[in-house]
């Protein structure tokens, strides 16, 4: 849960807005705010963003998000669906920032890559 | 059937919010009530705004911030050149399957 906490010291500005999503995400009404808390634990988990720019980005839409819901009282399955676990994963995809993971893809497709050199050969 | 028609439709969103903002520019709650009116009633506005949030991040709209009388500004996204590039190639994708996927129903009635 830290690793991410760490990708944003490097700037103060980061600091500055993050604390200010945290502070948005407290003031929203209830329900949104429990529903919004907890989609910020998945995007924290799942997400695994290592790019302090884009993981910015992602917060200040997805509050963004949450506020508009809040001020036209849309309910909440609305946002989330039938399946809120979709619904926040497809929006962490969006952001192409780069992600622990992609270290591995990297990897694996030079992995494939090499094997198939090695039979041509 | 509903299921079936949730991940058919996923595939093709992209392409259906990207057709809807040719015609005009738009803003998320406007494009979902469209959809819904065309017969997408289980459609839900955040499937629509996580599409909007991709197409914006892969620069395919351009977006104007619209103050709005209460709460935060709504965000109006239109087309751009590129978004125009993908619509057309969504187009042409799509007249593919349609036309495949028809031979293969034509096929399975006349046997």
């Amino acid at each position: 849960m830290s690793n991410w906490i760490e990708v944003l010291t490097g700037s103060l500005e980061q600091k500055r807005q993050y604390r200010e999503y945290k502070a948005r995400l407290k003031a929203l009404p209830e329900p949104y705010a429990s529903a919004a808390k907890a989609i910020d634990r998945y995007v924290m988990y799942y997400g695994g963003l290592t790019d302090g720019d884009t993981m910015v980005r992602l917060l200040t839409d997805h509050i963004e998000l949450w506020e508009r819901a809040a001020t036209d009282a849309t309910p909440l399955r609305e946002i989330v669906g039938d399946d809120p676990v979709d619904f926040a994963e497809t929006f962490i995809r969006a952001y192409s920032g780069t992600q622990w993971i992609d270290k591995e893809r990297a990897r694996l497709v030079k992995a494939i890559d090499d094997a198939e050199r090695e039979t041509l050969r | 059937m509903a299921n079936q028609m949730t991940e058919l439709l996923k595939g093709t969103l992209e392409g259906i919010v990207l057709s809807l903002l040719a015609e005009r520019p738009a803003y998320g709650y406007e494009i979902t009530a469209q959809l819904r009116e065309q017969g997408f009633t289980d459609l839900v506005e955040g499937t629509v705004y996580a599409v909007l949030v991709r197409i914006e991040q892969r620069g395919f709209v351009d977006v104007e911030r619209v103050t709005s009388e209460k709460g935060p500004p709504r965000k109006v996204y239109s087309l751009n050149a590129r978004g125009r590039a993908q619509l057309d190639e969504f187009w042409t994708a799509w007249s593919f399957l349609a036309d495949r996927i028809n031979q293969l129903h034509k096929g399975k009635e006349s046997s």
